[in-house]
């Protein structure tokens, strides 16, 4: 059963149907709204709240568009909504000035699982948020650049630039406080 | 040459980014399913308390200006043969049966304002 028949299913009555929606996409909504909050109690309100929009919306869900990507647009509404927070305005130059040793173009954290974790987490909690979001939706997702701009509301070069200056940036402040360099193992 | 190193750089990244995945705790599905759920059975709740109320008022505008219109049939029919033809378009009959609809109209508007204060007392 495709998602557009599970929509229908909805519509039609069967609200436990919506389970399979808060199933597939609660994670990447949480790890989107957190990303965006800072913390895990607003996180959870947000991602709460806007499967409940989700939900009394889904008649204006248009089916020639993912799901996912509607959701996902309605979770980064409702979390800027709620934090009063401007995405794409800021702290990017305190995060450059941090980030003081710049880095060449490999990418090497040669460490064990728990320590790249903890590495990857601090470095996205201390870039600014907009840059920490474009990385996560565009790697953690698979989400390709039209998606990315559709949820953001950016346009595609605009993303395309700031994922670009996103992936500068992360690799520079891995260098800048840990003194480290990704690998892959 | 360059296309090959990006893509290896965004493989590196996917690598290294799937660990920065936030599980979502246990509850929250629980807690958006009892909230959608519980919003779904407000509404058919809603409409029905609506309809039931649209058919009381129905009920007793029905009663009420039905008893009016018996009370002004009566009166016709009375007067008409009691009293003659004439006597029906005179000032007091129009006048007394003025007064017996201003009458009845004041109790519907009391029976009103009687329904609508019970109905915002029980939303309390």
């Amino acid at each position: 059963m495709n998602e557009n028949q599970r929509v229908q299913q909805v519509l039609s009555g069967n609200t436990s149907a919506f389970a399979y929606f808060v199933d597939a996409y609660q994670d990447m909504a949480i790890t989107i709204a957190y990303r965006i909050c800072g913390n895990m109690q607003d996180a959870e309100d947000v991602v709460q709240e806007s499967y409940v929009k989700a939900f009394r919306n889904l008649r204006s869900f248009r089916s020639d568009s993912k799901f996912s990507t509607w959701l996902y647009r309605i979770v980064y509404n409702t979390a800027i909504t709620h934090t009063k927070s401007q995405m794409w305005i800021g702290s990017r130059a305190a995060a450059m000035e941090d980030a003081s040793q710049l880095a060449d173009n490999t990418l090497e954290i040669n460490m064990n699982e728990n320590e790249r974790k903890e590495i990857v987490a601090d470095v996205l909690q201390k870039m600014p948020t907009g840059d920490a979001l474009l990385l996560t939706l565009y790697y953690l997702e698979d989400n390709p650049v039209k998606e990315i701009a559709k949820i953001t509301g950016l346009n595609e070069p605009n993303v395309k630039v700031k994922l670009f200056r996103a992936r500068k940036l992360f690799k520079e402040m891995v260098v800048s406080n840990y003194g480290v360099q990704i690998t892959g193992t | 040459m360059d296309k090959y190193s990006t893509q290896k750089e965004d493989e590196k990244f996917r690598q290294i980014l799937t660990s920065a995945r936030i599980e979502a705790p246990e509850n929250l599905r629980h807690r958006i399913m009892q909230q959608i759920e519980t919003e779904k059975a407000l509404v058919p709740q809603g409409t029905k308390r609506k309809k039931e109320r649209e058919n009381n008022m129905l009920r007793e505008m029905g009663a009420i200006f039905g008893t009016m219109y018996a009370v002004l049939g009566a009166m016709v029919a009375g007067v008409y043969f009691l009293l003659g033809e004439d006597f029906l378009l005179s000032p007091q009959f129009i006048g007394s049966a003025i007064l017996v609809g201003s009458i009845f109209s004041l109790l519907w508007l009391i029976s009103r304002l009687d329904s609508h204060l019970r109905e915002t007392k029980k939303i309390r």
